[in-house]
């Protein structure tokens, strides 16, 4: 077990080691860091950005708390259909029942993954639950009244890149990726012993899972507020000049601002008169699938291996699906 | 695997940081503060979160203090071994805690708007690329209907509850608003540019949280002498121009009044579902009062 361990923190000490190389370069030239206006801009992204996400965090613990502890193994898998297309289809439409933000997501997944669902259709519902419901359809279509299209293109291409990816991995992955081995789980003798009943126990397992998904969520949190402090948006703007660098420009924001899925449509709107339409699908359809908090929470469910590859399919899917939606569109 | 007693004081410290947390918002909402972080509809669903954050903590301290040591297992969720691991934990989960009860609550101001890019005009397509979808446009019918009834104001009154929606009202037709007097409130912009400062009366838009705020600013006539700090919070009565400003096409107040007010409750602007029942909602006398 201690030979692992340097595998283990990995996703933690790759974000700190950013931060303390970040902090070294940049704190001599920039003595105002320690201003106070930055440290209130900080402040205020950082709880704010945190405060957004928690109703989120809870809800998606509790509904896999719910899941784990009423919810019989055999019910999931025999919801699934077995052929891979179907089950792709359903794993699309999950996101209609669950309209959990993304944040909320990796819980859910981890316990339904457990109750016995294939990875592939897992990985389509990560991807396409944000961006595939009723709640963030309702917000592209205000932010974007007078360009419907854009939103029916966002929800078009979150479906094809999701359905895709779920191909993919349907036909190349075939060893379990999950960082807890699904073994460990399927004994589950002490379920009912917990002090106070079934209810008391799902209350244990949310805040087993919240203290598992909080410790991503903060250190995600950390590093968006840090960027929205520090970043300048007007001076990375002239990246968007060239007609792919915008494409790139775009899926590099949704990245690093990590936008709730709700809300991202407003800000790509206010981009509209700078920045070719489908950057601005790219920003829309990449943001809920891959960002700076998500994808620390993505490495804390699958090996890093794994994580790896998916955030590359995620990555290069959404380049060129955005590219030939704007040839066509 | 940790044994029962460690398991116990690790259940103890996630029940207090918990707790935490819901005396936190508890706090935040109890101050009226939760607007500085998150737009109204999000803040309904974040007060109800200490509900299941302090039945978390007590079904968490139940298993520390009354639980059987058999029942108690970490084999499914590990828990942090070694001491270093858990501080970083724990310490993680304390940071936010601190930095909200330690430091004061304030709101975005011009150094966040300077970062972020303040816009002058209104920068939604109305009138993009994408002829074609000119026919149907609601985003217009309903500025143009706002233009119509704001413009039968003596003085318009820029209220909060519609700032953006009038601010686009205006900058949509801002030849007909030419000389038309305005009153609108919000914190001073300060920005540097071509070796003078520029000053804006400005608003944070939030759509969600502080993560997505946009700024929006009305600039103030260059040629007006202004002494104030920047983020002070001011009333503006001038009159309306168009102007051309860095190649762009924006809506400019000559201002003859400049007084600073206080920093208003809720210091963000949202956007409003329906503009002109908003506004017929509004006490409309207030603006008309003013004008006379």
């Amino acid at each position: 077990m201690t030979t692992l361990l340097p595998f283990k923190i990995m996703p933690l000490l790759v974000p700190a080691v950013f931060l303390i190389i970040l902090g070294m370069v940049w704190l001599p030239d920039h003595p105002e860091l320690l201003d106070n206006a930055y440290m209130d801009t900080f402040k205020t992204s950082f709880i704010g950005i945190l405060l957004e996400a928690l109703p989120f965090v809870l809800l998606g613990a509790l509904l896999s708390s719910l899941l784990r502890v009423f919810v019989p193994d055999e019910w999931i898998s025999r919801w699934i259909p077995r052929r891979p297309v179907p089950a792709i289809l359903f794993g699309c439409l999950l996101g209609i029942i669950f309209p959990v933000c993304e944040c909320g997501m990796i819980p859910l997944v981890r316990r339904l993954m457990h109750k016995g669902m294939p990875l592939y259709v897992a990985v389509v519902f990560i991807l396409s639950g944000p961006i595939l419901n009723p709640v963030v359809y309702g917000a592209t279509l205000t932010a974007f009244r007078s360009h419907p299209w854009l939103a029916y293109a966002r929800m078009g291409l979150a479906f094809a890149v999701a359905a895709g990816i779920g191909l993919i991995i349907y036909a190349t992955v075939r060893k379990s990726p999950l960082r807890l081995s699904i073994k460990r789980e399927t004994a589950e003798p002490h379920q009912l012993r917990t002090r106070g009943g079934r209810l008391v126990s799902v209350l244990v397992h949310t805040s087993d899972e919240f203290f598992e998904m909080g410790k991503y969520l903060i250190i995600g949190c950390l590093l968006t507020s840090g960027i929205q402090t520090f970043m300048n948006h007007g001076s990375l703007a002239a990246i968007g000049e060239q007609p792919l660098g915008s494409y790139l420009f775009m899926i590099g924001l949704a990245f690093v601002l990590s936008l709730c899925s709700t809300s991202d449509a407003f800000v790509a709107a206010t981009f509209l008169h700078t920045f070719p339409a489908g950057s601005l699908l790219a920003f829309m359809v990449l943001g809920p699938m891959l960002d700076f908090k998500n994808s620390l929470m993505l490495l804390s469910l699958f090996k890093t291996r794994f994580a790896m590859y998916l955030f590359f399919l995620i990555f290069s899917a959404v380049f060129i699906g955005s590219v030939l939606a704007s040839l066509w569109l | 695997m940790n044994d029962p007693r460690s398991i116990r004081i690790h259940y103890l410290l996630r029940a207090v940081i918990l707790l935490g947390f819901a005396l936190y918002i508890g706090h935040l909402s109890q101050q009226d503060a939760l607007h500085y972080y998150v737009a109204p509809k999000l803040a309904r669903w974040i007060r109800l979160c200490p509900v299941p954050l302090s039945l978390m903590a007590a079904s968490l301290g139940l298993q520390a203090l009354f639980g059987k040591s058999s029942a108690l297992c970490d084999c499914e969720h590990q828990l942090p071994r070694s001491p270093l691991r858990s501080s970083a934990l724990y310490g993680l989960f304390l940071f936010p805690l601190l930095l909200g009860f330690l430091l004061p609550d304030r709101a975005l101001g011009s150094e966040a708007a300077a970062r972020k890019g303040i816009s002058l005009t209104y920068a939604l397509p109305e009138t993009g690329r994408e002829e074609r979808f000119t026919a149907v446009n609601p985003y217009q019918a309903e500025f143009a209907e706002l233009a119509g009834k704001l413009y039968k104001q003596p003085v318009i009154n820029v209220h909060p509850e519609i700032f953006s929606e009038t601010f686009g009202a205006i900058d949509l037709y801002k030849k007909q608003f030419e000389g038309k007097e305005i009153s609108v409130s919000g914190f001073l912009y300060r920005e540097q540019r071509a070796g003078s400062y520029i000053y804006a009366v400005s608003r944070f838009l939030v759509q969600c949280c502080t993560a997505d705020a946009t700024p929006f600013g009305i600039l103030l006539d260059p040629q007006t002498q202004i002494s104030l700090p920047a983020d002070t919070w001011i009333e503006v009565r001038g009159k309306l121009h168009a102007a051309v400003f860095e190649n762009e096409e924006i809506v400019m107040i000559t201002p003859e009044s400049l007084t600073p007010i206080s920093q208003p409750s809720t210091p963000y602007v949202y956007t409003s579902a329906d503009s002109i029942a908003a506004l017929e909602q509004l006490p409309v006398s207030r603006a008309e009062n003013e004008g006379k």
